[in-house]
């Protein structure tokens, strides 16, 4: 275990280390991993969007961002909301299969895997207030809330706020600065 | 003002500082909060786009936003290379450092640090605020300056300025006390009503200045003059000095003191002052004249009033008229009250009316009673001063009536002594006058003066009684011829005033004035005789230096009765040109005991001659002028001009028969020559001396059936007087004679004063007519003595 730890932490503070001297170097240069920065994003929705009484965690019980479909994180979301907390709820990390194991769940990130049964997936949801990101390439996603898109080698925000507003989410304001709105007109 | 100001500035720096923060805080605040999605999803273009939003505040002028991780995201302005990175950051807040005011502000959403906001902002605002703040601040204060400087320039004049003078008054008025100085009155309302306040003070304090040292200088002259007047007891000087010192230092241009004599209703004036003689002659009032009083203002003064006249031209009563005309306008008149009595007034006056001030009267009033008290006093102290003057001369008359009385003890014995010493001579002078017709003329002319003179010392011894008894006057009075008294006289005293000064080498001349045909006087010789000794005594002694001696009678007709004869005196006077007498002198001169003569003197000479003239009922008259003589006159009644008949006694013829006679007497010189005068007249004289003997002799001649016819004892003798001879006889045969013999004599008959048991007194020396004139009467019945003798 111990061992185990410390190899975890000297590959963290290497990747910190690298992360650095990029930084240095690029100044303001895209992320070294892009799932890396994906999951930053994914542990920042949490801070912009409000969800409705119903749809938040019960007390005691965790908030939970959901991978739906082949996990493309690896261990970089775990790391990322490891030991954090969003309103006094420790966060954890579900991984879905399918749509139908997605339970008590706030966040949901639809891996690119899911794209062919995006439809479905979007249905099953629907009524329920779950923020949807995905970050499928190459289409438009219709009725997921948050997409990431790769562009210019950054990673931007693309939001539906017709979705948000069908699922009861408020998105705040701020969110809504950097990121690419679509379906305003609801 | 300054300091306010810089509080001010220093309260707005620090506030604005704080208000600096607080603006670059809020600002910081705000653009973190909008830079938190920027950060939390990396968007550099949104970020920039936020930092943008410094554009508005040009005080920024550099800001930075870290992710954080420190990657820097965007800077303000774009693309600025100057800035710290992430790690040299500071913790989070806002500080000044370097001219600038730099914050490191977190960047949180929903609790998480999504990364830093630095921004640097310079403080050109503060300065720029504080910049106009100063200058706003200057100018104010300029303006202020010259505000206050106008303002204070003005005041200055309005207020500083009355009261420095104000205050340069005081200091002047308190430095030199003298309150006589004013404030000048400033224009202007409030000042001048101050200054006029002050200076009404001031002219208050003058005057109770004033005031209070003419009360001062009042009490100290009242001090003075009654001290003054406490030493004086003579009213005249007591009132000269009160109207001096009134004169002097009240002051007054008249003044003058009067008595008060309600019987003649006037007043009289006793003292004027001096200095106000012109005036009083002025206003015809002179010393010792007189003002009658009349209704005017004298009557209300005499009545006890003080009386002011503060301007006399209007007061139409004569004595204010008076003092109007001469010029004086302003009187007062104060009483002189004792006991309520006024005895006196003291007027004062000057020339100013109105010039008594009701001060000035009350001081006449308060000095008119000390003086009233002290003239009362003096009048007082003059009569206990009378009153112990008749003490202490009643005591010196008593001192001298003791001393006489003494002396007159003492003379008496001398006289005794006296007495029996010239018995003697007495008997033998007037023996051998009688029986020796024989004598030659001179001889008989040398016994005659020796009888005269026996006569004398007799006369004068026995006149040494009146020194302790004055008033026995036993005085026999026959006619006397002054003019052959006074040949005696100068005969007497020749050795005195020719021989004895002669001696000297001085010479005195003697002049005689008889007048022809002088009536002769009632009087005694012998005291005349002696009288005019002394007189003529004191006169050469009155001229150590030779001089005229004058003895002078005349004749004076006096009187308005004409022609008749009681009118008549007899002067006799002794005149010399000697040293004369001075006042004192002359007033003591007949006191018994004063002498100017020194041991000299008794003091007697001129008394006993006092007590001649007196017991003559005649006059003494002493004219004497120092350096001029001294004439004493004697002034006689002139006796009447029919002369008396037979005023020579014819001389008793001695007894016929013969007597046993038996003597007894203590003096052996006295038993001889009374035996001798005794046994020339015939009679058998047997003497005894000494009392005891007398009286054994006495016995024994009766026993042996031979006894005396008559006994002549002495009085004085030691052991056995004659009284108790006498006594004895008496008892033995009670009829026989005893004759008293005494040197006491007329002492023992003036004090009727005969001792029992004794028939006839007589006075040592005895006088063979008196002797054989006692022996008739004595014996005279008696025949049958004779028988025994002749059978004896």
């Amino acid at each position: 275990m111990g061992l185990l730890r410390d190899t975890a932490t000297r590959r963290l503070w290497r990747r910190l280390a690298l992360l650095l001297i990029a930084a240095g170097l690029l100044g303001a240069a895209a992320p070294v991993s892009e799932y890396q920065l994906k999951a930053v994003f994914l542990f920042n929705f949490a801070q912009f969007v409000e969800w409705p009484p119903a749809a938040a965690p019960r007390e005691n019980a965790p908030f939970v961002i959901g991978v739906l479909g082949k996990d493309p994180f690896g261990a970089d979301l775990d790391d990322v909301v490891r030991g954090e907390t969003v309103n006094a709820h420790p966060l954890a990390v579900a991984r879905y299969h399918n749509v139908a194991e997605v339970r008590d769940c706030q966040i949901l990130f639809i891996a690119a895997s899911e794209l062919a049964q995006l439809e479905g997936i979007l249905a099953a949801l629907k009524g329920r207030s779950i923020l949807t990101v995905t970050d499928a390439e190459g289409l438009t996603v219709r009725g997921v809330m948050i997409g990431l898109i790769r562009q210019d080698n950054r990673i931007r925000l693309r939001i539906d706020l017709q979705a948000t507003k069908a699922s009861n989410l408020t998105i705040s304001s701020k969110l809504l600065r950097p990121a690419e709105i679509v379906g305003s007109g609801g | 003002m300054l300091i306010t100001s810089a509080a001010f500035v220093a309260y707005e720096y620090v506030t604005f500082r704080q208000l600096t923060v607080r603006n670059v805080k809020i600002l910081g605040e705000a653009i973190a909060a909008n830079s938190t999605a920027a950060l939390a999803f990396d968007n550099p273009n949104d970020a920039r786009e936020v930092l943008a939003a410094f554009k508005a505040q040009p005080h920024v002028v550099a800001a930075r936003l870290y992710l954080s991780n420190g990657q820097l995201i965007a800077s303000y302005p774009d693309g600025a290379a100057r800035g710290p990175t992430a790690q040299s950051l500071r913790a989070d807040g806002y500080r000044f450092e370097g001219g600038l005011l730099t914050g490191v502000q977190p960047v949180v959403q929903g609790g998480h640090r999504m990364g830093t906001l630095y921004l640097e902002s310079d403080l050109g605002e503060i300065y720029e605020h504080f910049q106009l703040f100063v200058a706003i601040g200057a100018s104010i204060m300029l303006v202020c300056c010259i505000a206050a400087y106008l303002i204070s320039r003005r005041l200055q004049e309005l207020i500083s300025r009355p009261i420095l003078a104000l205050a340069t008054t005081a200091q002047r008025v308190s430095e030199h006390r003298d309150y006589s100085v004013r404030a000048t009155r400033p224009q202007g309302h409030e000042f001048g009503i101050l200054t006029d306040a002050f200076n009404h003070m001031l002219t208050r304090i003058e005057g109770d200045q004033t005031k209070l040292r003419s009360q001062l200088s009042r009490l100290d002259l009242l001090h003075r003059i009654t001290r003054a007047t406490g030493e004086r007891h003579d009213l005249p000087s007591l009132f000269r000095v009160v109207l001096h010192n009134l004169g002097e230092d009240l002051p007054v241009d008249f003044g003058c003191m009067c008595l008060y004599q309600a019987s003649a209703a006037a007043l009289s004036i006793a003292v004027i002052d001096p200095r106000s003689a012109p005036l009083a002659a002025g206003l015809g009032l002179t010393e010792s004249g007189q003002v009658p009083i009349d209704q005017n203002g004298l009557a209300r003064c005499v009545a006890g009033e003080l009386v002011y006249e503060p301007d006399t031209r209007e007061v139409k009563f004569p004595f204010p008229q008076r003092f109007a005309q001469a010029g004086v306008h302003a009187l007062v008149i104060a009483p002189l009250l004792v006991e309520n009595q006024v005895f006196g007034v003291l007027v004062a006056a000057r020339r100013d009316p109105n010039s008594f001030s009701s001060a000035d009267c009350e001081f006449l009033r308060q000095l008119s009673e000390h003086v009233a008290l002290a003239a009362h006093q003096a009048q007082l102290y003059g009569e206990l001063q009378r009153a112990y003057d008749d003490l202490r001369q009643s005591q010196q008359a008593i001192m001298q009536q003791e001393r006489l009385r003494a002396l007159g003890e003492m003379a008496s014995g001398i006289a005794h002594d006296i007495n029996n010493a010239i018995s003697p001579a007495a008997l033998y002078t007037e023996s051998l006058l009688e029986r020796e017709p024989g004598l030659s003329e001179r001889a008989r002319g040398c016994l005659v003066t020796i009888q005269t003179a026996i006569e004398d010392v007799a006369e004068t011894v026995s006149r040494m009684r009146e020194f302790y008894r004055p008033r026995e006057t036993e005085m026999v009075l026959s006619r006397v011829a002054c003019n052959r008294v006074l040949e005696q006289v100068i005969n007497l005293t020749r050795a005195r005033w020719s021989d004895l000064p002669q001696q000297r080498g001085i010479v005195i001349q003697l002049r005689t004035e008889f007048a022809e045909e002088l009536p002769q006087i009632m009087g005694s010789e012998g005291e005349l005789r002696d009288a005019l000794t002394n007189l003529i005594f004191n006169a050469v002694d009155a001229m150590p230096d030779g001089g005229t001696l004058t003895l002078r009678t005349r004749l004076v007709t006096s009187g308005s009765r004409g022609g008749d004869d009681a009118a008549r005196q007899v002067h006799v006077e002794v005149a010399d040109s000697g040293i004369g007498m001075d006042e004192e002198t002359r007033r003591r001169c007949l006191e018994p005991f004063y002498t100017t003569k020194g041991e000299r003197g008794t003091g007697l000479g001129l008394a006993m001659v006092y007590g001649m003239v007196q017991r003559h009922s005649a006059d003494l008259d002493i004219d004497s002028a120092v350096g001029r003589g001294t004439t004493v006159r004697l002034i006689f009644a002139a006796a009447d001009t029919v002369t008396a008949p037979g005023a020579t006694r014819a001389p008793l013829q001695p007894l016929a028969r013969r007597l046993r006679i038996l003597l007894v007497d203590d003096d052996p010189m006295l038993i001889k020559s009374l035996r001798d005068i005794l046994e020339q007249d015939g009679h058998v004289v047997t003497a005894a001396d000494g009392g005891q003997k007398g009286i054994d002799t006495f016995a024994a001649a009766l026993a042996l059936g031979t006894p005396f016819s008559i006994v002549i004892t002495d009085l004085g003798m030691p052991y056995v007087d004659g009284r108790k001879v006498a006594a004895s006889v008496k008892a033995a045969s009670a009829l026989t004679p005893v004759i008293l013999l005494t040197g006491w004599g007329k002492r023992l008959l003036a004090e009727n004063d005969i001792p029992a048991h004794v028939d006839r007194v007589l006075s040592k020396p005895p006088r063979l007519a008196e002797l054989r004139a006692a022996l008739a009467t004595l014996a005279a019945p008696e025949d049958p003595p004779a028988a025994l003798v002749e059978s004896a």
